[in-house]
């Protein structure tokens, strides 16, 4: 398991002047779970949509599973089949009930049959526990039901590397374990994991790597251990010390 | 809205002991201060004396029927022996009379094809399309005829309640996927598709709806040739058609612009094609957030078919006029004209009634 599921290389990117990403060097080995953290404005997500080619880059290189991710629309499509992501704002299609949320991409995106889609819909619901409200609206259930919804859609489409860009960040404490425990199982059974999130146990237990952006760049890479109780970047110090108090 | 006082100012002057019971209701709604009861009685005063006066008109003092046409004055009551006499004519308009249950089966067709096509049930790509074609085509069949021994009637006889509703119902349909697609064109990231987009919605716009009409009417034929003209009602309400996508797809826009971005990136991230992120994920969106706006076109154009008749179509209004015109029940246009609000009433407080209906049904989440 050491092939490399993501590589990335000299990574730029500008919003018009701004420099939003710089000389990113970054390399996700097939299994691993990454865990990105950092202030607000490094440009964590910024650098997780470049993955999945939600955000267009200036320079550099990005290749997943082996295809370069660039401004080929049908490599871009094969990527995406193979790479989930899940938002902070889950994203849900609020017109559809939960269940033809998790059933409509599959018919879509992999052209599966309306039958077929609706079993695996029902199987990944239920590994999420959110099986009894697949036929609610998702204004009906709550965000940490929301946000499983949101997780088991994307895993019906059977992808490769997950892309996770703060999936706690809008849910209300008591609803943040419930879906932290299902990333982890995710990880435990070798999914390929990238995660920006500010959540340390979390991290602690499942992080094979930690990243630290500050600024458009990487800072500081190392475990889990190496980054939160000796951390050698002053930034890194002033970032952990304040999400521990 | 209107009706109702401002709640801080009742809310302010409400006596602190709070009862129950219709008496207590009218004493906080229209008795609660000295100048809320005068206004009170004097409304209910005038409320009665208008309601009074149209009753005497409308039913006590009025005739019915032709026999007694002598009767119909000016202090007498309405005179509807003028609808018995006339009421063909302003249904029909010009259609030849002993083919006029034709034309009544077409009308019949057209209404039970809008009534499907608002149910929820027969929103598909498959549906909506069989159930207009079916629509329209038996509405041209029975109106044109000229098969299996029923005598040929040209679109230029054709009149009516049954033109109007055909108007109507194919600037809708017609107009509906052009608003669709000029609102795509004018979001396109590509900036010459969308800028010449932009620039046809706004001509369109800043055009008088009768100016386009007759152009569609008169000037098309002159450039082009016969066979691709069409006949000149089809022309006229496919003008009208553009003239309805140009605002409704401004319509649409704004629907579009109100979703988050995070919807079409959710879609795209789980690898749907474009199509489907328009049809699936933001077009149902767009319409569900600008339903009032939509219904509302739809009113508008509803009134708005009468404009046809300048252009020589003999559409309800306009048989109406002709029914009162020709002198013999010339006094009677009061009646006529009633009778012809009453029609533009029933189909366009449907049209609002349905918008209230699908907001409601929306708003629970059912689509
Ligand atoms: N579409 C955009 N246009 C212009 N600037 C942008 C855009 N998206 C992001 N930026 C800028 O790029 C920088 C990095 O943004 P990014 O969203 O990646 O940060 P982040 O690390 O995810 O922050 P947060 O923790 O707040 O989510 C920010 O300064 C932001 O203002
Ligand atoms: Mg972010």
């Amino acid at each position: 398991m050491t092939d490399a599921a993501i590589t990335i290389r000299a990574l730029n990117k500008h919003f018009g002047d701004y420099h939003a990403l710089r000389d990113i060097d970054l390399g996700v080995r097939q299994g691993e779970t990454l865990v990105i953290c950092g202030p607000s404005g490094s440009g964590k997500s910024t650098l997780i949509r470049c993955i999945n080619g939600l955000e267009a880059y200036s320079s550099g290189v990005v290749e997943v599973l082996g295809l370069q991710v660039g401004d080929n629309t049908q490599i871009l499509d094969r990527v995406r089949k193979r790479v989930g992501m899940v938002f902070q704002n889950f994203n849900l299609f609020p017109h559809m009930t939960v269940l033809e949320n998790c059933v409509l991409p599959q018919i879509r995106a992999l052209g599966r049959e309306r039958g077929a889609a609706r079993l695996e819909a029902m199987a990944q619901l239920t590994a999420m526990h959110v099986e009894t409200h697949a036929g609610k609206y998702p204004d009906q259930i709550s965000g940490g039901q929301q946000q499983r919804v949101a997780l088991a859609r994307a895993l019906c489409l059977k992808p490769e590397i997950m892309l996770f860009d703060e999936p706690t960040s809008a849910l209300d404490p008591e609803m943040i374990s419930e879906v932290l425990d299902v990333i982890q199982d995710l990880a435990r059974a070798d999914m390929t994991i990238v995660c920006v999130t500010h959540e340390m146990g979390f991290a602690r237990a499942v992080a094979d790597r930690v990243i630290l952006m500050a600024e458009g760049r990487i800072v500081e890479e190392g475990t889990p251990d190496q980054i939160f109780t000796n951390p050698q970047h002053p930034i890194t110090r002033d970032f952990i010390g304040a999400i521990h108090s | 809205m209107a009706e109702t006082m401002p709640d801080t100012l009742i809310g302010a002057m409400a006596p602190p002991v709070i009862r129950s019971g219709p008496a207590a209701w009218l004493r906080k709604h229209f008795f609660a201060t000295w100048y809320d009861a005068v206004f009170s009685v004097l409304f209910a005063v005038l409320i009665v004396w208008v309601l009074q006066a149209l009753l005497q008109w409308t039913v006590i003092d009025a005739i019915w029927r032709v026999e007694n046409r002598d009767l119909c004055t000016r202090e007498a009551g309405a005179c509807w022996a003028v609808i018995e006499s006339r009421g063909r004519l302003i249904l029909f308009g010009l259609y030849p009379f002993d083919e006029q249950w034709r034309s009544t089966l077409a009308c019949l067709a057209i209404i039970v094809t809008i009534a499907l096509s608002c149910l929820p049930a027969f929103w598909s790509f498959k549906r909506l399309p069989a159930l207009w074609i079916a629509g329209f085509g038996i509405f041209v069949l029975l109106m044109r005829g000229g098969f299996a021994g029923l005598p040929l009637v040209t679109s230029e006889q054709w009149g009516g309640l049954s033109l109007t509703l055909f108007i109507f119902s194919g600037v809708v349909v017609i107009g509906m996927p052009l608003a669709v697609l000029f609102a795509l064109a004018r979001r396109s990231s590509l900036p010459v598709i969308a800028k010449s987009f932009g620039f046809f919605i706004d001509i369109v716009r800043s055009l008088p709806l009768l100016a386009l009409l007759f152009a569609a009417a008169v000037v098309v034929p002159l450039l082009l040739p016969d066979a691709l003209a069409g006949n000149k009602l089809m022309r006229v309400v496919v003008a009208f058609a553009i003239f309805f996508a140009a605002y409704q797809a401004e319509i649409i826009r704004a629907g579009l612009q109100s979703i988050p971005n995070g919807q079409g990136e959710a879609a795209v991230a789980l690898g749907m094609p474009y199509w489907s992120r328009v049809i699936d994920i933001l077009l149902p969106q767009a319409f569900r957030n600008t339903l009032p706006s939509t219904i509302n076109q739809a009113v508008i154009t509803f009134k708005e078919t009468s404009i046809v008749t300048i252009i020589g179509f003999f559409e309800v209004m306009a048989s109406g006029n002709a029914a009162i015109g020709n002198g013999e029940w010339g006094n009677q246009y009061v009646e006529v004209y009633v009778f012809l609000a009453l029609i533009y009433f029933v189909f366009v407080f449907g049209l609002s009634r349905y918008g209230a209906w699908l907001e409601q049904r929306m708003r629970l989440g059912h689509d």
